[in-house]
C-alpha cells in the first residue's frame, strides 16, 4: 500500500456522523482516546485506489469556539497538522443551522469537503439543495451523500483523493468581509503576530477568536506571560461593545448566520408544509407537563419490563407466582437468559474439571473457580448490558429519548437533577454497571460526578435476590414490610445524598442550576444497522475496560478464598485468608448485637456479596450448612431486627465489584471511585444500626 | 414592542431574537445553534412549567427556563 491520506470527519450533533463513518470504514475501527482526556477517538481504514484512507472521527460540536472540550480537541487537531482533508458532514434536511459549523472550520482549515448527509430524506420534505451554488460560493467540493442508500460515497472517496493532492479545493482558509468589525480585526492581528500565538495558529483566524472571548488562546498568551497583548484585546472588545452595542461575539455569529443566509438563499429551495404532522401532535402530548410524564414513565416501565424479564424472568416470575402458576415461574426464571448462561457456565466448569482430572488439586480449582469464574462473573453480566444497550440504542436513535429526558426535566429539577438523569435513574433498578455507563451523557461535569457517587444507592436486580432471601426469614407480614421498607430506604437515601452532595459543591461554588439545552432531532423509524453499531460499541466498552478488571478481581479473590494464610489450600472455608480478614473486621458487627461467631460469617458473607451481591446469600448458606438462606439465617441465629438491620446493610453498601470497575473506568479517577467506597461503607453501616435500634427498641 | 423574555412567549408565536444572556458556555452553544440577535424563533410548546422548545432553522430546541428567561425577544405579528 503506497500513500497514506489522513482524514478528519465533523460534524454537529445529529447530523449522521456516526452513521457515515461506519460506513466509509466498513467497521473497521480502532477506539483509543485523545491525548490526554477521557473523551474517545474512533479511528478507521479504507483502502481506495492504492491508497490507504485513515478516517479519524472527531468528536460531534457545534462550533469551534472553545467552549467545551470537544471543540477544543477538535481544534487543536486541526491545527497540528493532523489532518489532510477534513470532512464536514452538513445535514441536508436542516442545512442552514448545521453549516454553521462548515463556516468556522473554513475559516482554519482550506482542504475542506462539505459532505451533505440524508440527502435522500431531504427531497421527501421539500427541501432542494443545488450543491453546485455551495461549491461555487465557498470554492469548496460538496457531495451529496446517502448512509442509508450508500448513494454518493463512492464520489466522496473520489473527491478526497483529489482534494489531498490539491487537483481541487482550496488554498487558503475562506475569509469572510466582517464588514464594520474589519478595522478591530487588523488592530488584533497585529497585536497576535508579535505574540506565541502568531506560530501556532493562523493568525486572521486567532485575532477573530481572541475579539470572541475565546479561553483557550486566552489561557495559552496568560501562560506564556503575555498579559500586555490580552489587555490591549479586551480593551478593543469594549471598545467594539460600547459602539455596537452588542458582545463581539454575537456579532461575529450574526455575521456568519447572515453570509451562511446569503448562500442558502441561493442553493436551496424550500417548499414550506403549513399542516400539522403526526409528529408535532406527539411532541405536544409527550412534552405536555402532566400526559409527558406519564407516558415517559410508562414507555419506561414497559421498555425495562420486559428487557428485566429476559434476563432474570423477573418480575414476570413473581407475577405469575401470585396468580399460583409457580411452575410457569420456575420456568420463565429458567429460560431467562441469565439463568442460562449461569447454566452455561457451570456446565463449562464441569466439563473441564472433569478433562483435568489428575492435574494438582490447587490447578483444577484455580481454572474452575478461578478463572472460569471470573470469565463467568463478566458473561453473566452480559445478556444485562446487551439488552439495555439495545433498549438505549432504539430510544436514542428513534429520537424518543430526548423528548423523554425533557418531560422528565421539571421532577428531576426537584431534586437538583436535570432530565439527563432520568436514564441513568431507570437503568439503574436493573443494574448499577450500566446505570453508571449511561450518566456519559450529562452534560454538566458535576451533576455527573453526584449521579455516579448516588446511583449505586438503588438497589439493582441481584440485591433484590438478598432483600427476598432475608426477607424469606421473616414471618407474615413482616417479610413485605422488609422489601417495601428496603427500596423506600434505598431512596431516601439516593437524594438524601445527592442533596448533600448538592450542599458541598455550592459550597465549593461548583454547582450549577441543573439546566436543559437539548436538540429535538426529528422521530424516525430506528435504522437496524445503526443499533447494531450503538449496541455493539456500549458492549464492547464494557468487556474492554470493566470486563478486564472485573476478571482480575475475581481471581485475586478466588485465591484469598482457597489459600490458608499459611499459603496451604484452605481446609474449611473459615480457615482461609478470606476468613481472616472477616474475622478482623468482625468485631465491627458487634453494635448490631451479635456474637464473635455470628459476627465473623456475616462479614465473610459481605466480603463475598462485594463481588456479586447474590453471593451473600449462597454464602451464608455454605457457612452455616444449610440449603437455603432462610435455615441458615435460623442456624446462625439472627433476631428480626437484625435481619432488617443487616437487609439495610446489604441493600447500601457497595454493589458489587463490578460496579466499583466502570465508576473508576468511566472517570479515570481512583480518588473519586475510594470516596464512593466509602460514602457507600460508612452510609451503609449507619443506617444499618439505627435500623437495628429502632427496631429493637419497639420489639 | 418592548422585548420580553423568552419563557413569556406563548406557543405558536414568531420573534425575533433580540439579546442573549445566558450564563458562560450556554452563551456560545446557543449563538451556535443559531439563536443570535436578529435570528426569527418560533415557540412551539411553552407549558407555564418545565422547559420550552421552540424552532430554529429548522431544528427544534428545548430550553431549560433558566435558558429561557435570559433570551430576550420581539414578538412579531
Amino acid at each position: 500500500m503506497s500513500k497514506e491520506i489522513t482524514i478528519a470527519v465533523m460534524g454537529q450533533p445529529n447530523v449522521g456522523k456516526s452513521t457515515l463513518f461506519n460506513v466509509l470504514t466498513g467497521r473497521n475501527v480502532h477506539v483509543a482516546n485523545w491525548p490526554g482526556v477521557t473523551v474517545e477517538r474512533h479511528e478507521g481504514w479504507r483502502d481506495y485506489r492504492n491508497r490507504r484512507l485513515h478516517f479519524v472521527d472527531l468528536p460531534g460540536i457545534y462550533g469551534l469556539s472553545a467552549s467545551t472540550l470537544e471543540e477544543v480537541i477538535a481544534r487543536s487537531y486541526l491545527v497540528s497538522g493532523g489532518p489532510d482533508v477534513v470532512l464536514v458532514l452538513v445535514d441536508s434536511t436542516i442545512p442552514e443551522r448545521t453549516m454553521y459549523l462548515a463556516l468556522e472550520v473554513l475559516e482554519l482549515f482550506p482542504k475542506t469537503i462539505i459532505v451533505l448527509t440524508k440527502s435522500d430524506l431531504a427531497h421527501p420534505q421539500g427541501i432542494h439543495i443545488n450543491p453546485h451554488v455551495i461549491e461555487r460560493k465557498l470554492g469548496v467540493p460538496v457531495v451529496m451523500v446517502s448512509a442509508a442508500t450508500g448513494q454518493g460515497v463512492n464520489e466522496l472517496l473520489e473527491t478526497i483523493v483529489r482534494v489531498s493532492e490539491s487537483i481541487i479545493g482550496r488554498r487558503n482558509p475562506l475569509k469572510i468581509d466582517y464588514d464594520e468589525l474589519e478595522p478591530f480585526i487588523r488592530s488584533v492581528e497585529e497585536i497576535v503576530s508579535k505574540t506565541s500565538l502568531a506560530k501556532d495558529f493562523p493568525i486572521r483566524w486567532a485575532a477573530i477568536r481572541l475579539l470572541e472571548g475565546d479561553i483557550d488562546l486566552e489561557s495559552r498568551l496568560r501562560k506564556r506571560g503575555e498579559e500586555e497583548a490580552l489587555r490591549k484585546i479586551a480593551g478593543i472588545r469594549e471598545e467594539i461593545r460600547s459602539i455596537l452595542r452588542q458582545r463581539p461575539e454575537e456579532v461575529f455569529a450574526q455575521k456568519r448566520f447572515n453570509y451562511l443566509m446569503d448562500i442558502v438563499r441561493e442553493s436551496i429551495a424550500r417548499i414550506e408544509k403549513t399542516k400539522m404532522g403526526v409528529h408535532e401532535r406527539f411532541d405536544k402530548i409527550i412534552m405536555h407537563p402532566i400526559m409527558g410524564p406519564i407516558i415517559s414513565f410508562l414507555i419506561l416501565l414497559i421498555l425495562f419490563t420486559v428487557v428485566f424479564t429476559i434476563n432474570t424472568g423477573f418480575p414476570f416470575n413473581i407475577l405469575l407466582d401470585s396468580m399460583g402458576l409457580s411452575d410457569a415461574a420456575s420456568i420463565v426464571e429458567e429460560y431467562s437468559l441469565a439463568g442460562l448462561m449461569d447454566k452455561a457456565i457451570s456446565l463449562l466448569g464441569e466439563y473441564i474439571a472433569y478433562t483435568l482430572e489428575g492435574s494438582p488439586e490447587w490447578f483444577v480449582s484455580l481454572v474452575v473457580d478461578g478463572i472460569i469464574g471470573g470469565v463467568g462473573a463478566v458473561l453473566v453480566f452480559l445478556p444485562l448490558i446487551f439488552l439495555i444497550a439495545l433498549m438505549l440504542a432504539i430510544l436514542e436513535d428513534s429520537g424518543l429519548a430526548p423528548r423523554i429526558a425533557v418531560s422528565l426535566n421539571y421532577l428531576l429539577n426537584k431534586i437538583g437533577l436535570s432530565g439527563h438523569a432520568v436514564f441513568p435513574m431507570t437503568l439503574s433498578l436493573g443494574c448499577n454497571v450500566p446505570a453508571v455507563m449511561a450518566t456519559r451523557a450529562t452534560p454538566n461535569y458535576r451533576e455527573r460526578i453526584r449521579l455516579i457517587l448516588t446511583i449505586p444507592f438503588i438497589p439493582c436486580q441481584a440485591r433484590l435476590i438478598v432483600i427476598l432471601a432475608f426477607a424469606s426469614a421473616l414471618t407474615g407480614l413482616g417479610s413485605v414490610a422488609l422489601v417495601l421498607f428496603s427500596y423506600i430506604g434505598a431512596f431516601l437515601v439516593f437524594a438524601f445524598i445527592s442533596k448533600l452532595l448538592i450542599t458541598y459543591d455550592r459550597r465549593k461554588g461548583l454547582y450549577e442550576e441543573p439546566e436543559l439545552l437539548l436538540e429535538i432531532p426529528p422521530l424516525h423509524k430506528p435504522l437496524p444497522k445503526v443499533i447494531w453499531w450503538l449496541t455493539w460499541d456500549s458492549v464492547r466498552h464494557f468487556l474492554k475496560k470493566a470486563g478486564t478488571i472485573i476478571f482480575l478481581v475475581t481471581v485475586i479473590a478466588w485465591a484469598m478464598l482457597y489459600y490458608a494464610p499459611s499459603l496451604e489450600p484452605a481446609v474449611e472455608p473459615g480457615d482461609s485468608i478470606g476468613a481472616g480478614i472477616a474475622k478482623i473486621f468482625a468485631p465491627l458487627l458487634y453494635p448490631l448485637g451479635l456474637n464473635y461467631d455470628q459476627a465473623w460469617m456475616i462479614a465473610y458473607a459481605l466480603i463475598i456479596g462485594f463481588l456479586a451481591k447474590e453471593a451473600v446469600v449462597g454464602t451464608l448458606a455454605i457457612l452455616a450448612g444449610t440449603s437455603s438462606a432462610s435455615e441458615a439465617i435460623r442456624v446462625i441465629g439472627l433476631s428480626d431486627p437484625q435481619i432488617a438491620g443487616l437487609t439495610m446493610f446489604s441493600v447500601l453498601y457497595v454493589p458489587c465489584l463490578a460496579t466499583l470497575a466502570v465508576i473508576y473506568s468511566e472517570s479515570r479517577n481512583l480518588k473519586l471511585t475510594l470516596i464512593a467506597i466509602a460514602i457507600m461503607l460508612s452510609v451503609a453501616y449507619l443506617v444499618s444500626l439505627v435500623t437495628y435500634s429502632i427496631i429493637a427498641l419497639f420489639s | 414592542m418592548p422585548p420580553i423574555p423568552l419563557d413569556q412567549l406563548p406557543p405558536g408565536t414568531r420573534a425575533r431574537v433580540v439579546n442573549v444572556y445566558a450564563p458562560g458556555r450556554w452563551n456560545y452553544r446557543l449563538l451556535q445553534m443559531g439563536v443570535v440577535p436578529g435570528g426569527i424563533i418560533e415557540v412551539v410548546i411553552n407549558n407555564g412549567v418545565g422547559p420550552i422548545v421552540i424552532r430554529v432553522m429548522g431544528v427544534t430546541l428545548s430550553l431549560g427556563r433558566g435558558i429561557a428567561r435570559r433570551i430576550l425577544v420581539e414578538p412579531l405579528r
